[in-house]
């Protein structure tokens, strides 16, 4: 059993996840602490596992070696299958276009809190608790900035109202940790930057908490391939990488990837303009040591966390 | 230009424009036909044609109505053996899709199946089944029932798993997939498929009425058309293709009614 106030700091741990398919060797030895309230950027080249690690903490895809904890009502568990502690944002299919904006964020209280029998044998129970849960979804659903829509299907919704919702859609679980994979990908400029803007604010809502000495409400991963956004959304950098200096590690081949790069990153106020030149010399430093196949460094080099 | 759409009153008065068309072509194919055989009973004339309303709405010798006889046991026939295939369609079409055992396991019968044609396969169901409703049922169940259950195995196969796994993260159990995604997910396609599965269901069920039957559709066109009385026939005909065309509208509504996501995608 932990401490308590290890467990109020606790949002995932990855220790030794190594992952093949077959013959090829994606993951090596990763190990990753992820605090309450951190907002973390993972970033990495094309090709360098960032889909399977999140895949594994979800669960769908558990890793060959090794393992990933998480917490569910003041336990550890072992991250071994997708459950409601986990939530997850991805790039499309997101949805379910056969419910409304406002139903589609209640779906998580429906399927978590009451059970198909009670829905089909206690009208009236039903009856009163779906109104509760569609209040609930509302108050979501103007958080994400979506007050006006909520009876629009997706169908009718923009792409950047769908990733919305379904960010609305996870965070009514108040899970303890959203994974985004690659969630604006699909969207134009300036959608993005709205988007960011409203992870921004949450990211502000754990700063009042932790002023406030409350657990911060929000842990996020972040998976993109843009880093000005990893820079501007993450208060953590995370870089995954298959370009790492393992023949000094005692390896013939390459093992796979793993962290190469862990260090602070800028914190921004929703509001705030980034100043995206500003960012040069950080996106400089990952270029060079993340992404570059040519330059090999010894793993531990850039992790300042 | 290609799909560019045309007004309202264009579409309803070219609609009409063809019913008229019809009428017109047939009265003249008609009149030519009694200027050659006044007695001819193949074309019949308008006259005829209501004639033989009076011969299938009076009572007959036996003091039976045969629209109503016909009706009710064509009727009664496809809709048991509707009802049923539908549900058995669902039914397979599910357990294939959503448990990868049951998949390897149904898929060889149900893939042979598709592949016979009902209406030879009459005898077959003679033998099994005799000649009385058993059979109708069985021959129009059996007959959909692949076409369903593949429709409904193919819509889940087309569910991306990323909607699946969401849904565990939301706490969903195993059966809540199934019923609260999968299904509500597969519904207005099935419904579809349904609506599709009524003209072959029809062309079992007359083809068989026509080979046993002793009351029915199939039977009375069958011994009217031995008479060339083609003025109980052509109306006969008339009267499916309404039954027909009431039953897809209905579908049609109720796919409107309980997917109404679905019907805003196809606008």
């Amino acid at each position: 059993m932990m401490k308590d106030d290890e467990q109020q700091d606790f949002g995932l741990h990855c220790q030794k996840v190594s992952h093949c398919f077959g013959k090829t060797k994606v993951l090596y030895d990763l190990n990753l602490k992820v605090k309450a309230g951190q907002f973390v950027s993972l970033i990495g080249p094309s090709g360098c596992g960032k889909s399977t690690l999140l895949r594994a903490i979800l669960g769908t895809h558990p890793p060959n070696e090794g393992q990933i904890l998480t917490i569910q009502n003041g336990e550890l568990i072992s991250a071994d299958r997708p459950g409601r502690d986990r939530g997850i944002v991805y790039q499309k299919y997101s949805l379910y276009p056969f419910l409304t904006a406002l139903d589609n964020v209640a779906l998580g209280l429906k399927l978590d809190q009451t059970t198909t029998l009670f829905r089909m044998f206690n009208w009236s129970g039903w009856a009163k608790k779906r109104k509760a849960f569609r209040d609930r979804a509302a108050v979501f659903l103007k958080k994400v900035g979506l007050g006006h829509a909520m009876h629009m299907y997706p169908n009718q919704m923009s792409g950047g109202m769908q990733q919305r919702v379904a960010i609305a859609q996870a965070l009514i679980m108040e899970p303890e940790i959203i994974l985004l994979d690659e969630p604006f990908g699909a969207l134009d400029e300036a959608t993005r930057e709205e988007l960011q803007e409203m992870l921004l604010l949450l990211y502000q809502e754990n700063q009042d908490a932790i002023s406030k000495s409350q657990k911060p409400p929000y842990t996020l991963i972040i998976v993109t391939h843009e880093l000005n956004e990893a820079i501007r959304v993450g208060d953590r950098l995370i870089g995954l990488s298959q370009y790492w200096n393992w023949e000094e590690a005692g390896h013939d081949s390459p093992p796979g990837a793993t962290v190469v790069y862990d260090k602070q990153a800028p914190i921004f106020r929703p509001d705030e303009r980034p100043n995206y030149e500003s960012f040069e010399d950080i996106r400089k430093e990952i270029r060079r040591y993340v992404y570059n196949p040519n330059i090999l460094q010894s793993r531990n080099e850039h992790l300042k966390n | 230009m290609i799909s560019r759409p045309i007004s309202r009153t264009k579409q309803v008065v070219l609609s009409a424009l063809s019913v008229l068309l019809l009428l017109v072509g047939y009265t003249w194919i008609s009149h030519r036909q009694h200027q050659v055989n006044p007695d001819d009973t193949t074309i019949p004339s308008w006259s005829q044609l209501a004639e033989g309303a009076v011969k299938f709405t009076q009572l007959d010798r036996k003091g039976k109505r045969w629209l109503v006889e016909d009706s009710f046991a064509t009727g009664k026939r496809l809709a048991a053996g509707i009802s049923l295939g539908v549900v058995f369609g669902f039914i397979i079409g599910m357990s294939m899709g959503c448990v990868p055992t049951l998949e390897a396991f149904l898929q060889p019968p149900i893939s042979l199946l598709a592949k016979v044609p009902q209406t030879a396969a009459l005898a077959v169901y003679f033998v099994f089944f005799g000649t009385g409703m058993e059979m109708y049922v069985a021959m129009i169940a059996f007959g959909i029932i692949p076409a369903l259950a593949v429709t409904v195995y193919l819509a889940i196969k087309d569910i991306p798993s990323a909607m699946l796994d969401k849904a565990y993260t939301l706490g969903a159990s195993h059966f809540e997939i199934a019923f609260e995604v999968v299904f509500k997910q597969v519904l207005p396609k099935f419904i579809d498929a349904v609506r599709l599965c009524i003209g072959p269901a029809i062309v079992f069920l007359i083809a068989a009425e026509m080979v046993v039957g002793d009351v029915g559709f199939g039977y009375r066109i069958r011994l009217q058309f031995k008479l060339t009385n083609m003025n109980v026939v052509y109306p006969y005909l008339v009267f499916l293709a309404g039954f027909g065309f009431l039953l897809d509208h209905i579908l049609r509504l109720l796919q409107a009614k309980m997917c109404p996501w679905y019907q805003s995608d196809s606008k």
